[in-house]
């Protein structure tokens, strides 16, 4: 028989290292003297969007098109240190160090601008396209090319707020900020053979503010499955620390076909602390979907599992001795 | 280790090659089995001969009687005809079922059969079709049914200086029907941990003939011929299906004694069995239906 249930999760995530560990992010911000921008990081892109974020963010402050932003990323030999791509904390980390350092440079170029068009204040002056104009009046105006004669560099750090855990009391602040995330979803069980089927996912997520949706419920269609591989299918099978499952004909991860319809709900509310209310959602994406699921599990069957993944062979066992 | 390859044009070049040197050829055609043998180091053989390339083992012809397919037919190949897909569902889905569309694009019903894993998911339906597997060699054919050709786990009964060439079954009829279900651990990619197929023929509401396969539940796949003894000549009306499905559980976990997977298998394999029946069932009503209506 085919029995269906619904469960719904909610989770919250602490970005960043946490515990009061240095977090530190540093980016450099150019403009050279023929006018191009480059921006050196060190986030590396491990599919999750760190370097489009990062552009678009550079592309906002200085009103340029994505194209116009040189990124050197992932080159240690010309970039300082970003920290990890992990922990969430690349869009909030670094892009806090990549918005600083950018204000810091647009501010020097308003300067220099104000300077070139013999201005007595840097009010109404507007930055686009590589050009510096009067909002008022824009036929004052001076591209990056004419004003620069020696390459301006900014170079800013962002530090993140951390405070380490009491280790008696176990009490802190250990991370700043966190990201919330609630998923309900629905199951079928077949309680036949003990095959789990995810119907269908509902995901709203936390994210501060929305700097690229699409890139969002990317995340969180690759969050939700790697949420449900984590839930019903992985399993390592550790024995004295080895893995023993180890073979990907055997530790299966979800494919396409095993992923449901997921509606997304994105849910912005700026954080103060981030770049442009930006937060990461890299993990907070995976976090409810398991619990998610096996709360639907036991609405389907009437069976809590406490360990995970809840396999087939599990469910039947339980399904059988409940019987 | 393999330290030569050999591209023969025709399959008379093949097999003179296995006359000639048959002990140390290794067949490769699709590669989808093998090579994973290859990287682990599990081929005794020098000399790698690719079949793949031959025409003359990719086909699948359907005369009056019977339908032949090339033992170099490719998956995609079998689940594109539309014969098999409408009427032949059972092989249809089975094959459907094997791997991804990578898996399928490469992969032949030949290395399915000759690879002689229990899970092999084109094997049951075949099984139940009472196939035929058509082996050939230098001056020499012979056909063995497809139940007798499996020894042990992965060892057929196919001799060194021998290819298979094809694998027949007689097409199916008003009345008779043939379906399949495969338990995988999710949708695709998953090899089978229990399948079943199941040929009926039915005669005034009751069964005429029946054959029943599974795999995954022994060393290699197998018909279930005390299963098949119980059901034949009943009115399905009169059947329990509960009882029956709880008879085949009770010999899968005498099969499966002493194996990790006996409990889960026993079980599970009951609402497998229940599915292959009652879409075969339902499969040789809707054939007798549509020919009714014609
Ligand atoms: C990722 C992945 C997923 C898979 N999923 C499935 C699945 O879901 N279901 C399933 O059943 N299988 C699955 N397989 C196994 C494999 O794809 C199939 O068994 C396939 O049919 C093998 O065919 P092949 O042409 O690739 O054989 P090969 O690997 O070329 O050969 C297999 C064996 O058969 C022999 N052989 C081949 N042709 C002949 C012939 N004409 N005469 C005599 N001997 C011959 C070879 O010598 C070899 O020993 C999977 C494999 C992979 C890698």
């Amino acid at each position: 028989m085919k029995k269906r249930g619904k469960g719904i999760a909610a989770t919250f995530y602490g970005t960043g290292y946490g515990n009061g560990f240095p977090d530190v992010s540093k980016a450099v911000a150019e403009v050279d003297h023929d006018g191009n921008v480059n921006i050196y990081v060190c986030a590396t892109e491990v599919g999750q969007g760190a370097k489009t974020i990062i552009i678009q963010m550079v592309a906002e402050i200085l009103g340029l098109g994505m194209n116009d932003i040189h990124l050197i990323s992932e080159d240690t030999s010309q970039t300082l240190d970003t920290g990890t791509a992990a922990a969430s904390r690349q869009t909030y980390n670094t892009g806090n160090a990549v918005k600083k350092a950018v204000e810091v440079l647009k501010s020097k170029l308003l300067e220099k601008a104000k300077e070139h068009l013999k201005l007595p204040s840097l009010l109404g002056l507007e930055v686009k396209d590589k050009v510096i104009y009067l909002k008022t009046f824009p036929k004052k105006r001076v591209c990056f090319k004419d004003l620069i004669e020696e390459k301006i560099s900014v170079e800013e750090t962002f530090t993140a707020q951390t405070v380490q855990m009491d280790e008696e009391t176990g009490q802190g602040a250990p991370y700043w900020p966190y990201t919330f995330s609630c998923y309900g979803v629905e199951v079928e069980v077949d309680t036949e053979t003990g095959i789990i089927e995810v119907i269908k996912g509902v995901c709203a997520q936390d994210v501060g503010r929305a700097i690229n949706p699409e890139l969002i419920e990317g995340q969180i269609d690759g969050g939700f499955s790697m949420g449900l591989g984590y839930g019903i299918m992985e399993k390592l099978n550790c024995k004295d620390g080895e893995i023993k499952n180890n073979k990907f004909s055997k530790y299966l991860i979800p494919t396409a076909l095993d992923m449901p319809e997921l509606e997304k709900i994105i849910v912005e509310d700026p954080e103060s602390s981030a770049p442009f209310g930006a937060k990461g959602i890299g993990e907070p994406v995976i976090l409810p979907a398991a619990p998610a699921i096996l709360n639907a599990i036991y609405d389907a069957i009437g069976v809590r599992f406490y360990e995970i993944p809840v396999t087939p062979d599990k469910v039947l066992s339980e399904i059988n001795r409940e019987i | 280790m393999i330290n030569k390859c050999i591209n023969p044009k025709t399959v008379e070049e093949a097999l003179d090659i296995l006359e000639s040197n048959g002990k140390d050829v290794k067949l490769i055609a699709g590669g989808t089995d093998l090579v994973i043998d290859l990287r682990n180091n599990k081929i005794d053989k020098n000399i790698l001969m690719n079949i793949s390339k031959l025409k003359e083992l990719r086909f699948i012809t359907i005369d009056e009687n019977e339908i032949t397919i090339g033992s170099g037919t490719k998956f995609i190949e079998i689940i594109e005809n539309q014969h098999i897909k409408e009427k032949i569902v059972g092989l249809w889905k089975a094959c459907k079922s094997v791997g991804s569309p990578q898996i399928r694009n490469m992969g032949t019903i030949g290395g399915n059969i000759c690879n002689g894993s229990m899970a092999a998911d084109s094997v049951p339906p075949l099984l139940a079709l009472d196939a035929t597997a058509l082996i050939i060699g230098k001056n020499k054919t012979r056909s063995v049914p497809l139940r007798e050709l499996y020894l042990d786990k992965g060892k057929v009964d196919i001799a060194d200086d021998e290819i298979l060439y094809a694998i027949k079954f007689h097409r199916l009829r008003e009345k008779e029907s043939i379906s399949f279900e495969k338990l995988g651990l999710r949708k695709a990619l998953a090899i089978a941990r229990i399948s079943c197929s199941i040929y009926i023929n039915l005669e005034n509401n009751s069964i005429k003939d029946i054959k029943i396969a599974t795999g995954a539940l022994g060393k290699y796949p197998q018909r279930e011929n005390h299963i098949e003894k119980r059901l034949v000549n009943k009115k399905v009306d009169e059947i329990i299906l509960k009882d029956i499905a709880e008879e085949m559980s009770k010999h899968v976990s005498k099969r499966l004694k002493g194996r990790s997977s006996r409990s889960f298998k026993s079980i599970a394999i009951k609402g497998i069995f229940a599915e292959a029946y009652k879409s075969a069932i339902k499969g040789a009503n809707d054939e007798s239906h549509k020919s009714h209506n014609k």
